[in-house]
């Protein structure tokens, strides 16, 4: 669904928008299953340096990855507005960590243009495209790129 | 609406249910040779024949040959025309084998080509026939009805097989759409009621008169024909089948004629694949369809490409090709269409063969004049049955579930409902009791529920172990060998996941007894074995396991042949594996990269070797333990784990996390308190050893290993500090270097900082988790040692699969999740060879030390106190420990009494006898009960009272007197070892004097008698001796066995027994019971041997090497009557 760049083209998609240190980013609203605050998380030993832990989520393990790493930028700061993204990827569930969430938009074919090579110091390849809205730059997130291991 | 999807998984799943039965029925048969048992062929052939029945129905061509081959040659068998020799057995496996494969393989069932096994069985068949008779075999007769259709390709044997019988041949016609679907049946059970009553000779859908949508006048009718035999008279048919009478046809001599085509023909002939509801459900054939048409295609390249082979034998009557064509307008899509034009499925191997027929060539021509269209179709509708396709390969994706199971489950799952309501109204009207009630209710109904889900998981291990039978007769067959297979506990279940997964390792075990184990026939009468070899597959449930035991008595495994492999495919050095014992260099054959086969067989030799055996069963938590003694055999023991998905483990902690240890790997828990751990944890090299038990266990820091950063909460203020100790071990912990010896530069407590013991607070001790997995057992450190939990495994995400430390992950009470270790890799990731290198330094230690140790004895004490002096009494004297009110004590007659399970016990105190403190007063008196001469008596003494286990130092002169042996150090304590025997003679000499007067009367007699006895510590020596020649016997003692021996050698004529230690320097007991055992001269002695610790395993080991009998040391009284009874009869 979400790793499937033409879906965006198709017709207009609702985005879910959030900030990860001073960028602010998007994704299809589809590929979200919930919105949490659940960071009683259980560090791993020897994982990743992006992954922040696993949690449980209703019996099922999720993965909680810090998104802020994950995209080369600094860590995630703890903080109340923190939340937890939780999408569903390749049949399992990963927590995305993000500083804050903003609101839901629209997608407007029109305004999405290729990303450029970097948006706030995040690379291109994470995201499909950008999208002008009248007050921010939001960058659409490739899920999939973002989840690769 | 049926779903043809639905029945032809139905159809695959009874017919592999058929046939898993079936090998085990014809290795029956074949063992019974000639004494044929109606009944297992009956099995077969109704298998066989099931199979045929429903494979027509289905339109699987090829599946519906081979059956009926099968069942001509099964049904000779059973009229005890055939003899099933192992020949025609090997014939009849193979085709079932081959079924099986087709059945698995059901979509391209019909494009396979069985010929070769047809005409083997055809063979068969015919041979058994006299000559007029051969030719029906292959023959095919077409029947004719009234109306003009025809019946085609019916094979004359078995109608003339059933006319033989007496039986009336019908062919009945049901309609697929009113008599089945609108009844509510299904073509399968249809045949199986069938069958009840006669033999299904045929069946097959009559496409040919099918009407189609545009033709209002052709009949609406599906008729599904089946030809069928049956004893019962032709007025009653009706009322069996259930049909009326013009669908009833009663097949006659003169409706029959020779087919138009021949025996090959048969398959060509037969309709295409069908689906009940052709137009609703097209897509489910069209696969196949696909395929066929690809067939043709290349059968029509083929054709262009040998025009040679097209000779124009037969002239198929062209009748069916237009009736083809329009039963094929019925279906919606034009793909549907292509192919079914080109329906021959076996045209390929029509074609191949030297009958091809006109319209064979036609056909693939027109099918060439587009087939870019068809190409494109065909992949598009690829993508889209790829899934469905997907769904058929693996026919074996269901489970049959037992009914009352499912009922218990609905029971189950109804009781919960109930309990969530109380538990919602409970906790809404915020009634505490009626909360706990249910909760404790939802508990129960849990646990029950979780035990008959995981019953519906269960399997009998027979699934697996049952092909066993086959695999070792193919085997032993193709190698010359003659092997009996005996299985046992085939009813033992386990999950079917592990069903699944431990099929391959076992088969290969299997086969590696048959190829490696068991030698040739002449090689074991060479070897006096019978010449038949045995191998026993067992399972059974052990200890909350199944354990699988495999054992053979070939030839076994040869410990220093694998030792050299090893070090010769560099896997060890020779000085590694020298320090191996026997058991060792035998499980080296499970190191990587690892085959002992000198000849590559085709058995072995396939790249698979006990190592991916190891590792597939170390992935299901399960353990192997090899055994084997050259020459006699091989075990081969696999513990598995009953289920995977709820495993019960230990709960440890690091840090601020839990962390989940499968009990599968814990071997013990081990607290060493803070005062200990300098004497316990030593330095070995560069690695953390404990010494538990006498031997050096290797220790991991867990925290080290995952990289976590400790912190430990200072006592002082509170505070948390990140841990800076990098080593368990103390400082003061003695240090050895990798020979094992005293590392000198690092001597073991002389610290500067030495003196007071800082280490007091008990938050200091060191917790271990003793685990193992493989060969590796080491020490796990953690924080802290938590609960025994049964968790349920889960799998982490894919961000997390390259963390190897972790076999997945639970979910706790708390709701956290806590990571599940895997105790093997833990242990590579703290670099194996560290590890290995460790464990050698440690044994090299271990050795040094235990050849100090072995010079002394052990023993087990009873450690209590008089007062303030510290006592010791041998443990296995005790009866047992007993606090009683110092009210309940009586005075009778001078003596203390208490009563006690309704008799006095006498009481005493040590200061009674020897001269020793006097007990002071208290209001409880801890008494330790001893049996002496059958009786008991309490000794009083003063808490605490301690069980140790220590090697025997004793002072045997300072500190003796009457009731005390001598004195030890026992814990930094001068110990009194009392002397119950002493004791009790000096204070009840009368219980003495019975035996006294016995003994004085043999005492003349038992000068003549002579012991030799050997014992290197002194005070046994003369503890012992003593008790010998206070009842008279003449003893020559000797300090170890050597000396024992050649005073043995020098004085045989006059010693009558020989009474060993079994733990003594330089020859020890069992060495010296073998030698006297094995010398003709000597073998004739008793020997008894006198230990301190008679474990099972010592016992079995003596009783190996010939001692008669075992005494414990100090157990005057049971030694004495053992001479006696040897010496004195």
């Amino acid at each position: 669904m979400a790793g499937n760049p033409k879906k965006l083209q198709e017709k207009s998609t609702e985005l879910a928008t959030f900030y990860v240190g001073k960028a602010l980013c998007g994704i299809d609203i589809l590929s979200i299953q919930e919105i949490n605050k659940h960071f009683e998380v259980t560090t791993v030993p020897q994982a990743p340096e992006y992954v922040v832990g696993v949690l449980n989520l209703r019996g099922r393990i999720v993965t909680v990855l810090d998104v802020g790493k994950k995209l080369g930028l600094s860590q995630i700061r703890a903080g109340k507005q923190n939340r937890n993204i939780i999408v569903r990827s390749q049949d399992e569930l990963v927590g995305l960590m993000v500083d804050s969430i903003s609101d839901v938009v629209t997608a407007d074919q029109d305004r999405i243009e290729p990303a450029p090579s970097n948006i706030g110091g995040v690379k291109g390849k994470y995201f499909k495209g950008v999208m002008k809205t009248s007050k921010a730059l939001i960058g659409i997130l490739d899920i999939e790129e973002v989840l690769k291991e | 609406m049926i779903e043809d999807d639905e029945i032809l998984q139905m159809y695959i799943e009874e017919s592999l249910e058929h046939l898993s039965d079936i090998e085990s029925d014809l290795l029956t048969i074949e063992g019974e040779g000639e004494n044929i048992d109606v009944d297992i062929v009956n099995n077969v052939f109704r298998a066989a024949h099931s199979i045929k029945g429903g494979a027509g129905f289905m339109g699987l061509t090829t599946i519906k040959g081979l059956a009926h081959s099968l069942e001509n040659v099964l049904d000779l068998i059973r009229n005890k025309e055939l003899i099933p020799t192992p020949n025609r057995i090997s014939v009849l496996l193979t085709g079932f084998d081959k079924l099986e494969h087709l059945m698995n393989n059901i979509q391209a069932s019909n494009d396979e080509d069985v010929s070769d096994i047809t005409d083997a069985l055809t063979n068969i068949t015919k041979s058994s026939l006299s000559e007029d008779k051969q030719d029906m075999v292959t023959n095919t007769v077409d029947i004719a009805l009234q109306d003009g259709r025809i019946f085609p390709a019916v094979s004359q044997y078995s109608i003339e097989q059933a006319k033989s019988e007496g039986k009336f041949t019908y062919l009945v016609e049901y309609d697929l759409i009113r008599d089945i679907q609108r009844n509510n049946r299904n073509p399968i059970e249809l045949l199986d009621s069938l069958e009840k009553t006669g033999i299904i000779i045929d069946s097959r859908v009559d496409f040919d008169s099918v009407g189609t949508l545009g033709d209002t006048s052709s009949s609406t009718r599906i008729p599904f024909q089946i030809l069928f035999a049956s004893i019962l008279e032709p007025d009653m048919a009706g009322t069996l089948f259930d049909l009326a009478d013009e669908f009833i046809h009663i097949i006659t001599d003169d409706m029959l004629s020779a087919s138009r085509g021949d025996h090959e023909k048969e398959t060509a002939a037969m309709p295409p694949p069908v689906s009940t509801d052709q137009v609703a459900a097209p897509t489910a054939q069209t696969q196949a369809r696909v395929s066929t048409h690809e067939n043709t295609e290349r059968s029509a390249r083929e054709q262009h490409v040998r025009p040679d082979h097209v000779e124009v034998q037969h002239v198929k009557p062209l009748q069916e090709a237009p009736k083809v064509e329009k039963s094929v307008t019925t279906a919606p899509k034009p793909i549907v269409q292509e192919p079914v034009q080109s329906t021959e499925p076996a045209l390929k191997k029509t074609l191949k063969q030297e009958a091809p027929k006109p319209r064979a060539i036609q056909e693939p021509v027109k099918a060439k004049t587009e087939p870019q269209h068809i190409q494109k179709k065909a992949e598009a509708e690829d993508v889209e049955h790829d899934s469905s396709n997907m769904n058929l390969s693996k026919p074996m994706g269901s489970l049959r579930v037992n009914v009352t199971l499912l009922d218990t489950l609905m029971n189950l799952a109804g009781e919960l409902v109930l309990s969530r309501n109380q538990l919602i109204q409970g906790i809404n009207s915020s009634n505490t009791k009626a909360t706990e009630l249910s909760s404790q209710r939802i508990d129960m109904i849990t646990s029950e529920l979780q035990e008959a889900i995981m019953r519906t998981r269960m399997q009998p291990i027979a699934n697996v172990f049952n092909k066993f039978t086959r695999v070792v007769r193919d085997l032993s067959r193709e190698l010359g060998k003659s092997i009996n297979l005996t299985i046992e506990g085939k009813e033992v279940e386990l999950d079917k996941t592990i069903i699944e997964s431990i099929n391959d390792p076992l088969t290969h075990l299997v086969r590696n007894s048959v190829d490696h184990g068991i030698e040739l026939p002449h090689e074991r009468e060479a070897a006096g074995k019978k010449t038949t070899g045995e191998i026993a597959l067992r399972a059974f449930h052990d200890a909350g396991q199944v354990n699988i035991v495999i054992s053979d008595d070939g030839k076994g495994l040869d410990p220093d042949r694998i030792a050299a492999t090893a070090v010769k495919k560099g896997l060890m050095s020779e000085q590694q594996v020298g320090e191996l014992s026997d058991k060792e260099k035998i499980e080296l054959i499970l190191l990587p990269g690892f085959s002992t086969a000198e000849k590559v067989t085709d058995v072995s030799g396939r790249g698979v070797g006990m190592d991916v055996v190891m590792t597939n069963l170390e992935k299901m938590g399960g353990i192997i333990e090899i055994d084997s003694k050259t020459g006699k055999g091989t075990d081969i023991q696999i513990k598995l784990p009953l289920t995977l998905a709820i495993i019960p483990s230990q709960i440890i902690s690091v840090g601020n996390e839990k962390y989940a240890i499968p009990q599968v790997n814990l071997d013990e828990l081990l607290r060493i308190p803070a005062s200990q751990v300098k004497d316990r944890i030593e330095k070995v090299g560069d690695a953390d050893v404990v010494r538990l038990r006498g031997n050096l266990l290797p220790l991991l820091n867990l925290a080290e290993v995952l990289g976590i950063q400790k912190t430990f909460i200072h006592p002082d203020d509170n505070k948390e500090y990140p841990d800076k100790r990098t080593s368990v071990a103390d400082r003061r912990s003695p240090r050895y270097n990798k020979d094992g010896k005293t590392d000198q530069n690092h001597p073991g407590k002389s610290d500067h900082r030495t003196g007071e013991d800082r280490r007091y607070r008990s938050s200091s001790a060191i917790n271990i988790a003793v685990v193992s997995a493989g060969t590796h057992k080491y020490g796990l450190v953690v924080d802290e040692l938590r609960d025994s939990e049964e968790i349920v495994v889960k799998p982490l995400g894919r961000h997390l699969k390259k963390c190897n430390g972790y076999a997945g992950a639970t979910i706790m009470g708390d709701g956290k999740v806590a990571l599940i270790l895997d105790v093997s890799n833990l242990a590579q990731m703290a670099e194996l060879t560290t590890m290995a290198e460790a464990e050698r330094t440690a044994k090299a230690a271990r050795a040094a030390e235990e050849a100090r140790e072995k010079a002394r004895d052990k023993a087990s004490l009873l450690l209590f106190k008089n007062g303030p002096e510290h006592c010791a009494a041998p443990l296995h004297l005790v009866e047992r420990i007993e606090r009683i009110p110092v009210s309940s004590i009586e005075n009778v007659s001078g003596k203390k009494v208490v009563q006690y399970r309704g008799g006095a016990l006498p009481l005493f105190e040590l200061s009674q006898v020897a001269n020793v403190s006097k007990l002071p007063a208290t209001e409880q008196q801890e008494i330790i009960v001893f049996t002496v001469k059958g009786r008991e008596l309490g000794l009083m003494v003063t808490p605490p009272v301690d069980a140790i286990e220590l090697s025997l130092d004793i002072d045997d002169s300072t500190l003796k007197q009457t009731g005390i042996n001598g004195s030890m150090i026992i814990d930094g304590h001068t110990t009194l070892l009392v002397d119950i025997f002493d004791v009790v003679k000096t204070l009840n000499p009368s219980w003495f004097e019975e035996e006294k007067a016995a003994t004085e009367a043999l005492m003349e007699e038992n000068r003549q008698k002579v012991i030799l006895f050997a014992e290197d510590s002194a005070f046994f020596r003369n503890q012992v001796k003593g008790f010998m020649t206070e009842e008279g016997y003449s003893v020559i003692s000797a300090e170890d066995g050597e000396i024992a021996w050649n005073l043995l050698k020098e004085r045989h004529h006059e010693i009558d027994i020989v009474v060993t230690d079994l733990e003594m320097p330089n020859m020890d007991g069992f060495e010296l019971t073998q030698k006297i055992k094995n010398d003709p001269t000597f073998n004739h002695f008793t020997v008894i041997a006198l230990t301190s610790l008679a474990s099972d395993a010592h016992v079995k080991k003596g009783k190996e090497v010939g001692i008669d009998e075992y005494e414990i040391k100090l157990d005057r009284e049971n030694l004495m009557k053992l001479i006696r009874k040897y010496l004195n009869f």
